[in-house]
């Protein structure tokens, strides 16, 4: 059950990514990566993480997309980058180097064994990426990072 | 129950499309969405990994990193609005005042 | 030190001394004229003070070494800043002083009005000092150090006005001090040659060194002397190749043939400058290096044969080169150059005794002579060519008799100066050397010598003026006096070694060690003989041009000679084509040398493969290169992700 919700939830990620990537005109990009992020927020849900599922939708859909829409709107750039690319080989090469990413994350799959060997933890703790739990662990263990912005301007 | 590779394997696959937006695409906007597609695809392989170990930590490190990232477009796009105002246009080819 | 050493040190510090003065602290023409002149005069007095000094010691004892302080101690090779004080260089300090000193008191008046007067006089006392050196120094290489002063200070001084493209007779200043300079650069190299072959024979260039035995003249006297081998040129003696290199210097330095094209030219100088160095003082430099080397002299006949044989043509070709000038500096430097060579040859001969005698007697005629041209051509304002002139007798009275007196002193008459250095000289190389060629080309020289000078006197004073447009005045200032005594000199001062009493003979016994030659009454019927035939030609040139040929000689126009002589008339006007052959032999092949490695071999070679060619190699790479430094950031964010690349695959793969 959960292969086929990844699996649906996955192709619509990268649908969303690559239509983001190719379309020529920037409202359509921001739409298409907001179905994106929707998508990746699903599979958050999937692993349990209940809370930033709702925080990635309320910040990025909520609250980020909003504002590229804002600009791109504002500014009226929908359609800036008319012509030819002036770097002639800017595009094979980028192109060639995300091929050799891939394919070194692919090599890593392939040469591990042990990197495809287990699977997502079955044993699901109660409570997992609640809110609750987040809450407790932000305001005790991670307390400094979340403070420190405010502790370092009022020294006493 | 999906195995963790494959969440990784997404995770890189939309990383590179994120890499590609950035090294392929000319307007200043793009550029910007490319890079929180990067985020994301950081994001999710951080909460796969939290999954995997039970760990709260990664999960921690993702909030935090939606935060910046909502930080970092707010100022990022600030940028962006009066650089246009100043060469009515965001296409970052034009921004070669750098060029040696 | 003593006190004669003092004073000896003090001679070539007063006018270095004055220069400095001259060159850093004083703007004002009248004060530097007279510091010039009252350092030089105080130098002449204590020149005086310090011959008075050493009159009074032993004969034996008459040779001062002054060491001031070690210069150059290499290994055994000691050199000092020392100065030699003996009767040769007492007569040569009395000269350059004295008439150095007359000399700075007449370009007082003469560089009135100049632009550079602070140069020129702080010039003219570094000139003196450097002669001063040159005479005083105890070793070769302070000699040379004075040797190549003067050198300098000559070119300096001739190119003083340097700003005029044209001084007549068609010189450049600039160009002719650069020929003087580059000519004696050739002698220079011989004289530098010739030190370096002594120091490694005798390791040492002192000339007596300061014990007396350890200097090199010393132990050439004791007979210690070796062979230089010269590979497939067989081996000579080292004292020939010293006497020819120095030989080498000489040429250069007292203008002798083949090198002496550069002291016509020199002429372009100021007139006192043509006085003070190319008559009186520089120039005699190399007789008198040959006197103070003569025990080197002594013994290399091969040597001499050719000191006597450039000494005897350079005679010859100065004095017939003098006939036919119309410039009238340029009579009188042929003139010096043809008497230079009376004095080589006498030290060719061996008479040098004699050779110091005339350098005397001329360099006070001489100074004289071209002091009193100058005085025309300050009357003149700035006119030299004696085809304008004429009938300055009436107006220059002063001049004309002093310059009448110098003639007759060049020209050999009795009793005046020339008369008895010149046919002493003659009569030794006919009686004593019986080389009669020699002495019949020399008798020819100063037959030819009393020829022009006769033309001169009737071109410059005889007759009625050529040129209405000159308005001869005779204002001369502090120029009178230099020309009075210079006169005086040039009346007595035959006086100093005439047969019988010959004072010059036995104050130079010390160094030279000449026995006094007998004179004869033969002697005295050959001298006369000499001199009836020299008044003669004198009267002859005199009468040719004051009542004969007058009437035909316009300015700009060739002399009335050229019409029957023709191109030997020119050729001698040219001294004897000796530049031209230069200027086709050297200069012009040099040039087109030069031309082909500037544009061949530099342009091409040079600037084009090797520099601007690896210039442009590296502009490649460089363009190369800067296609990753395009400003765009998107480009840098690829590189960034090739690194990562990379370092992934190095962590993933490689590891």
């Amino acid at each position: 059950m959960d292969l086929v919700i990844f699996s649906i939830t996955a192709i619509i990620a990268i649908i969303g990514a690559v239509a983001m990537l190719v379309s020529r005109n920037a409202v359509h990009s921001a739409l298409f990566l907001l179905l994106n992020l929707g998508a990746i927020s699903v599979l958050f849900l999937l692993l349990q993480a209940p809370f930033l599922f709702a925080v990635q939708l309320i910040v990025y859909a909520g609250a980020i997309i909003v504002l590229f829409l804002f600009v791109v709107m504002l500014l009226g750039a929908e359609r800036d980058e008319d012509g030819a690319d002036p770097v002639r080989w800017q595009v094979p090469t980028a192109v060639v180097m995300a091929a050799l990413l891939i394919g070194q994350v692919i090599y890593v799959f392939v040469t591990e064994p042990t990197a495809t060997a287990d699977s997502v933890n079955t044993n699901i703790s109660e409570g997992f990426g609640s809110p609750t739990q987040i809450a407790q662990a932000l305001f005790t263990t991670h307390l400094y990072h979340l403070k420190s912005p405010h502790s370092c301007c009022s020294l006493p | 129950m999906v195995p963790t590779f494959l969440y990784i394997g997404l995770s890189a696959l939309l990383f590179t499309i994120g890499v590609l937006g950035v090294l392929l695409r000319r307007s200043a906007l793009m550029v910007f969405m490319s890079i929180e597609l990067m985020l994301n695809s950081a994001n999710l392989a951080l909460v796969t990994f939290a999954n995997e170990w039970q760990s709260i930590d990664a999960q921690i490190m993702v909030f935090f990193v939606i935060t910046i990232a909502a930080a970092e477009v707010a100022v990022g796009l600030a940028l962006l609005v009066m650089i246009f105002r100043r060469r009515q246009s965001t296409n970052i080819d034009a921004m070669t005042t750098l060029k040696g | 030190m003593s006190q004669i050493s003092w004073l000896i040190a003090l001679i070539p510090a007063l006018p270095l001394v004055g220069f400095l003065v001259n060159a850093f602290l004083v703007r004002n023409e009248r004060a530097n004229g007279i510091i010039a002149s009252a350092s030089v005069l105080a130098a002449f007095a204590v020149t005086v003070a310090a011959v008075a000094n050493l009159a009074m010691l032993e004969e034996d004892a008459r040779r001062i070494s002054v060491t001031l302080w070690e210069w150059i101690a290499v290994g055994k090779l000691n050199i000092s800043i020392g100065l030699l004080f003996d009767p040769l260089t007492a007569v040569m300090t009395l000269l350059v002083t004295g008439v150095g000193a007359l000399i700075h008191i007449f370009s007082i008046s003469y560089m009135h009005h100049d632009t550079r007067p602070a140069r020129y006089f702080a010039y003219l006392n570094l000139f003196v000092f450097s002669m001063l050196m040159l005479v005083m120094a105890d070793n070769l290489l302070l000699l040379f150090l004075g040797w190549e002063g003067v050198g300098l200070c000559s070119f300096l001084l001739i190119g003083h006005w340097f700003e005029r493209k044209n001084v007549a007779p068609g010189i450049v200043p600039s160009e002719a001090a650069t020929k003087a300079f580059v000519v004696n650069r050739i002698g220079d190299a011989g004289l530098l040659l010739a030190m370096l072959l002594l120091v490694s024979r005798f390791g040492t260039l002192s000339f007596y060194g300061i014990d007396g035995v350890s200097g090199y003249l010393s132990q050439i006297a004791e007979g210690s002397f070796t062979f230089v081998n010269m590979g497939i040129f067989g081996s000579v003696a080292v004292i020939s190749a010293v006497a020819m290199l120095m030989l080498l210097g000489v040429v250069g330095k007292s203008a002798q043939f083949p090198l002496f094209v550069w002291l016509p030219d020199a002429m372009a100088g100021p007139t006192p400058v043509s006085a003070l160095i190319h008559a009186a003082t520089m120039v005699t430099a190399g007789v008198y290096l040959i006197v103070r080397n003569h025990g080197i002299f002594d013994l290399a006949p091969d040597a001499t044969w050719w000191v006597v044989t450039l000494g005897s043509l350079t005679a010859l070709i100065g004095a017939s080169a003098a006939v036919t000038q119309f410039d009238i500096k340029r009579v009188l430097a042929y003139s010096t150059i043809s008497q230079l060579g009376f004095m080589i040859v006498a030290v060719g001969i061996g008479a040098y005794t004699a050779a110091i005698f005339h350098l005397l007697t001329h360099g006070l005629f001489k100074a004289l002579l071209f002091l009193g041209s100058g005085a025309i051509i300050h009357g003149l304002h700035d006119v030299q060519d004696m085809r304008r002139m004429g009938g300055l007798r009436k107006s220059m009275p002063t001049v004309y008799r002093v310059y009448i007196i110098g003639a007759l002193a060049l020209a050999g008459i009795f009793p005046f100066a020339g008369f008895w250095s010149k046919d002493e000289i003659i009569a030794y190389a006919w009686y004593f050397n019986q080389n009669h060629t020699t002495a019949i080309m020399l008798i020819f020289s100063s037959l030819l010598t009393a020829f022009y000078m006769g033309r001169q006197v009737a071109l410059t004073f005889e007759g009625e003026s050529r040129d209405t447009d000159l308005h001869a005045h005779e204002h001369l200032g502090s120029m009178k006096w230099p020309l009075y005594l210079l006169a005086f000199g040039a009346i007595v001062g035959g006086i100093l070694n005439i047969p019988g009493i010959h004072w010059l003979h036995d104050w130079l016994h010390p160094v030279l060690h000449e026995e006094v030659e007998l004179f004869t009454w033969q002697m005295g019927i050959f001298a006369g003989i000499t001199t009836i035939l020299a008044a003669g030609s004198g009267y002859l040139g005199y009468w040719l041009y004051s009542r004969v040929l007058p009437d035909q000689i316009k300015s700009g126009e060739e002399d009335p000679a050229h019409y029957y002589l023709g191109d030997i008339w020119k050729g001698l006007e040219l001294g004897w084509g000796i530049d031209y052959a230069y200027n086709r032999l050297i200069v012009k092949p040099y040039r087109h040398l030069a031309e082909f490695l500037h544009t061949v071999v530099d342009r091409q070679a040079i600037d084009g493969i090797l520099v601007e060619g690896s210039a442009r190699v590296m502009g490649r790479l460089a363009g190369f290169g800067a296609q990753g430094q395009n400003g765009n950031v998107r480009t840098y964010a690829l590189v960034f992700l090739i690194g990562v690349v990379i370092v992934i695959g190095y962590v993933v793969i490689g590891a």
